[in-house]
């Protein structure tokens, strides 16, 4: 997995921009966020890591065939809804970008925020780009939903411990959570996708399952994010 | 049989295999901890075990790799329990044979500050009770290690708390680096330091992927070595492993030429492909190398090898820096940070830390600063006192290989300081004087490095670690004394084959246009040889003379690192963000708004010649921040560009804190606030901007950092008698600390207010956790501040 260029405009989203973020990024700002993107493409070692479980829905949630874990939820339940199989999927830009961001701290606000926030646009693609390979992987004949994550809608967020554990994510790419659950590194994700043998009904991923939509600024005017 | 014995007497030594594999194969579900076996199926392990043995194994790994405290948590068996099973078990198998047991550990599953929450010390006591636990067994295996730190803390335990003989492994990527950035020579110079038995790598990769990392090992270490390769790669699929026992004996065989003593499998391998290395290894020589190790320091991600001048830092030191006493005194590590980061950018390959200056806990200070530029810096330090507390402190938790600052001919020195060099692996400076303090002649301090040298190796600690300070004098006050350092400074360097390291700029005290003097010395001294000046980097002539002469010296191949700093493109590069508008014609206003951080501060600086500081704040600076503000409210302007400009401010404020420091009148502050990401969070980039306003706008800030617990939000706020708390949390989780926080200050009587901020909270929810104002961004913290102390405006 490569990543050559980073989505700015996502990232000044992030800051708030509104929707003509790109026009914003001018001046010392442009400065700021070219050096930003420079040393961040230097330093960003994508990796994930997956596997693919056999499932079957239960009373309480969906089980993971072969493991002690249950999915918990309605929302992760309608999420996998007809499909026989999910990958477990967990995705970082490794340890090197939160140093990176740390010594921006020291050298000023302004980039860790805009060296922040074009990780955070990073991580986003790095998923993008690992969901694409991890299709492929699979077969070509499968149907896979969206990326579902812990703590998404009523999905509990310390799932992420034992999904982890369950793909060697702390072996195989360095990621381990925190009694809060947080992800170290910081800028990883982990992620549920489900596979079906049948196409599936194109859920819209809604407000409605985001852990978001209470402070949402978007919301909040009437607009959302994607 | 023991460890040494085995090492003696066995052309090879041969490991086990994989046990998570072995066991998943007889049904292990994954995701199930596989420890609890040890005493819910303890046949099952030994079973497994003899297989090994047989299989040829002349050291068994006990099933104890994740039986810690934290993994444990939830299984209702204690550390002790699981471990003096998983060995008895063990040695079960051992019986009757010469076969040794190993307690395995493995990490802890939770990742060391600076990145994770986890502390030094925190893991240490993880790795204590583990080493305890496991004192029936021969030997300590710590494995699969990715983080210096972490296994930095683990060997310590060991060494401290038993007297086992311990391999370490790491786990490398095939760019031969670690997750956390570690490479394979910071790796050796920092365990072999430290003590460790032997040392290796295991698992990640196949034996083909990792012959390049093994060689590099090889070649940084004179341990024996020891290698546990998977069983090739996984399929991403199926997460089968790809290669056959046969191709696994033969690949393994391959590294029989780099001079490797221990083999063995890691995950994908099981007994048989123990027995086909065995038999692979069946009349083979073990090939003793003898590689020569350099002279170096590292941290974790950079490894700095003495073979050519290097630059050490001087400007972390309180001595004679009234702006830098007072950052001290006041806790204020911002600004120390500050100092490092601009000497890494000027050139300096390691940073000299001194934070001695009366009025501060020096062993507290210097154990949080030398974690502090860790957590943003990756260049080798260099630990500063004239106290061996101190730099033990500092020893203990710096992470990698440091230079020791200093040891003299004084025997109440080297008997202090010597020992702490040895037992922590550092390379130590060694200063020319003595009870009769510095010797005129050059023979005198040359006698005096000699005796250094020889107590030094006398406790093993190695030639190539003692670097030898000949001692600058000032040249105005004793005109024939350059020529004395220099004298002694040649013979040390050829008679005594020792590294050598000056302070340099001594040399021009009290004459005029001292970097004249300075530069020219420095350059006389790396000419005498001269390998470790340490200066002000940022003086560009000194940093020029050292580039100079790497280039005239050969050692600057092709001038590359000379053109890339002072040719074209890198020219241009080395001017700083906001250095290029017109100089003299803009005003302080035009460049806070635009973000002219450099700018900013020198017309500051400029203005405090004519204008008191006070009307620099309140008639250009606070206007500028009021009207940025208002536009940021109205979304006029975003996020970055409020903090630009709060950014360019901070450094106009710089000015006027040095401005106040040498004049000796005090800043005049509004008020203090507090200010915390709650326990369990680490996300303080947000409080952080606030911390940037409030401090623009007049307010002390008493940063308490992240993950802070409560307990240490109420002292402080008791302490220091405070009236204004925020708080920030971002995760739905920690907001439970945020409710706690603002209890245990209610339940204590607290007269203060208490603001919340954070992307998961809402003013409602603010309210309901008993906050007295929620703030939705950096901006509304301020206006808070202001009705707060001033009884202004409107929240």
């Amino acid at each position: 997995m490569r990543i050559e260029y980073l989505n700015r405009a996502e990232a000044f989203r992030y800051m708030g921009a509104g929707t003509d973020a790109e026009n914003k990024i001018k001046g010392e700002l442009l400065k700021i966020t070219e050096e930003c993107e420079q040393a961040l493409l230097k330093t960003l070692e994508p990796r994930y890591v997956y596997k693919v479980f056999d499932i079957i829905p239960a009373e309480n949630g969906i089980n993971i065939l072969n493991t002690p874990l249950t999915l918990k939820g309605k929302d992760v339940y309608s999420h996998l809804k007809g499909c026989s199989r999910c990958v477990f999927l967990c995705v970082t830009l490794s340890a090197g970008v939160d140093k990176l961001i740390r010594a921006y701290e020291t050298e000023g606000m302004e980039k860790a925020l805009v060296a922040d926030s074009l990780a955070s646009a990073a991580t986003e693609q790095a998923c993008e780009l690992a969901e694409e390979e991890i299709q492929a992987a699979v077969g070509k004949n499968y149907h896979f939903t969206w990326r579902f994550s812990p703590g998404y809608g009523d999905f509990p967020l310390d799932t992420q411990v034992e999904l982890l554990k369950l793909i060697d994510a702390p072996k195989r790419i360095g990621v381990t959570v925190t009694d809060s659950m947080i992800l170290i590194p910081r800028k990883s994700v982990t992620a549920v996708i489900g596979v079906s043998e049948t196409e599936i009904p194109k859920g819209r991923r809604g407000c409605g399952s985001c852990n978001m939509k209470d402070s949402c600024k978007y919301r909040k005017n009437y607009r959302h994010c994607v | 049989m023991d460890f040494k014995t085995l090492l003696n007497e066995k052309e090879f030594v041969i490991l086990d295999g994989a046990m998570g594999t072995v066991l998943q194969a007889r049904g292990l579900k994954t995701g199930e901890t596989p420890e609890i076996l040890n005493i819910e199926n303890p046949e099952l392990l030994t079973d497994i075990h003899s297989e090994y043995i047989k299989a040829g194994a002349d050291i068994i790994y006990a099933n104890t790799f994740g039986a810690n405290r934290y993994k444990l948590e939830k299984s209702g068996r204690s550390v002790e329990e699981i471990i003096k099973a998983g060995i008895k078990n063990a040695k079960k198998a051992c019986d009757g044979t010469n076969v040794l047991t190993a307690l395995d550990i493995g990490p802890i599953g939770q990742l060391l500050e600076p990145s994770g929450t986890l502390s030094f010390e925190e893991a240490y006591d993880i790795y204590k009770e583990q080493v305890l636990a496991g004192s029936e067994a021969d030997l300590i295996v710590f494995e699969t290690m990715t983080d210096l730190y972490e296994l930095k803390a683990a060997l310590l335990a060991a060494k401290e708390n038993s007297d086992k003989p311990v391999i370490c492994t790491m786990t490398f990527e095939e760019n031969k680096r670690t997750f956390t950035g570690c490479s394979v020579s910071a790796m050796a110079l920092t365990l072999e330091g430290l003590g460790a038995d032997a040392i290796g790598i295991n698992c990640s990769l196949g034996p083909k992927e990792l012959y390049p990392v093994v060689e590099e090992l090889c070649r940084m270490t004179k341990l024996p070595v020891a290698v546990k390769p998977n069983a090739g790669l996984p399929d991403p699929v199926t997460n089968a492993y790809n290669i056959t026992e046969e191709e696994f004996a033969l690949l393994t065989e391959k590294l029989v030429p780099l001079g490797v003593k221990l083999f063995g499998g890691c995950c994908g391998t099981k007994p048989s492909f123990i027995s086909a290395v065995k038999n692979a290894l069946k009349g083979k020589n073990f090939v003793k190398t003898a590689p020569l190790i350099p002279s170096a320091c590292c941290t974790p991600s950079k490894t700095v090898v003495i073979d050519r001048p290097r630059i050490i830092g001087e400007r972390i030191n309180p001595t004679g820096k009234k702006r830098f006493k007072e950052a001290l005194l006041a806790g204020d590590t911002d600004y120390i940070l500050g100092q490092a980061v601009e000497q890494v950018k000027g050139g300096a390959d390691i940073l000299d830390v001194n934070v001695g200056t009366p009025g501060i806990d020096e062993k507290e200070m210097m154990k949080r600063v030398v974690k502090a530029i860790q957590s943003v810096s990756d260049v080798p330090l260099q630990l500063d006192s004239t106290d061996p507390n101190v730099l033990e402190a500092a020893l203990r938790v710096y992470n990698g290989k440091p230079v020791v600052n200093s040891v003299n001919g004084e025997e109440k020195s080297l008997k202090s300081v010597l020992p702490l060099v040895k037992k922590y692996g550092a390379a130590v400076v060694g200063l020319c004087l003595d009870e009769n303090g510095i010797p005129k002649t050059a023979e005198g301090r040359f006698k005096i490095a000699e005796k250094i040298l020889n107590r030094a190796l006398e406790l093993g600690i190695r030639r190539e670690d003692v670097y030898i300070d000949c001692l600058t004098l000032t040249v105005s006050a004793e005109q024939e004394a350059a020529m004395v350092t220099l004298e002694a400074l040649e013979r040390v360097k050829n008679e005594l084959g020792l590294r050598t390291v000056l302070g340099v700029s001594n040399i021009s005290f009290g004459l005029p246009d001292r970097v004249k003097i300075s530069s020219n010395f420095l350059t006389m001294a790396l000419t005498k040889g001269l390998d470790l000046p340490i200066i002000n980097p940022n003086t560009e002539s000194m940093t020029a003379a050292v580039a100079a002469f790497n280039v005239l010296k050969g050692y600057d191949e092709n001038s590359m690192e000379y053109i890339a700093k002072y040719g074209g493109e890198g020219a241009n590069s080395r001017v700083p963000v906001g250095e290029t508008a017109p100089k003299s014609e803009i005003s302080l206003s035009y460049a806070l708004e635009n973000g002219l951080r450099s700018e900013g501060k020198r017309i500051t600086a400029e203005l405090l010649k004519t204008t008191d500081p006070m009307a620099v704040i309140n008639d250009i600076l606070i206007p500028t921040l009021d009207k940025t503000g208002s536009e940021f409210e109205k979304g006029k302007i975003f996020l970055p560009q409020l903090i630009l400009t709060a950014g360019a401010a901070q450094s106009c404020f710089e000015a006027i804190k040095e401005h106040y420091a040498r004049t000796g009148e005090k800043t005049v502050s509004k008020g203090k606030i507090i200010l915390a990401t709650v326990k369990g969070d680490i996300h303080d980039i947000g409080k952080n901007i606030v911390k940037v306003l409030l401090e623009n706008y007049g307010y002390e800030v008493l940063d308490l950092g992240k993950d802070v617990p409560c307990e240490k939000v109420l002292e402080c706020a008791v302490k220091e008698n405070i009236r204004l708390v925020g708080l920030s949390a971002l995760m739905t989780t920690t907001l439970a600390s945020m409710e706690e926080t603002i209890r245990l200050l209610r339940e204590n009587k607290v007269n203060c207010k208490i603001m919340v901020g954070g992307a998961v909270l809402t003013p409602e929810y603010a309210e309901k956790i008993g906050a007295d104002f929620y703030a939705k961004d950096a901006k509304e913290s301020c206006d808070i501040a202001k009705k707060v102390f001033e009884g202004i405006g409107n929240v």
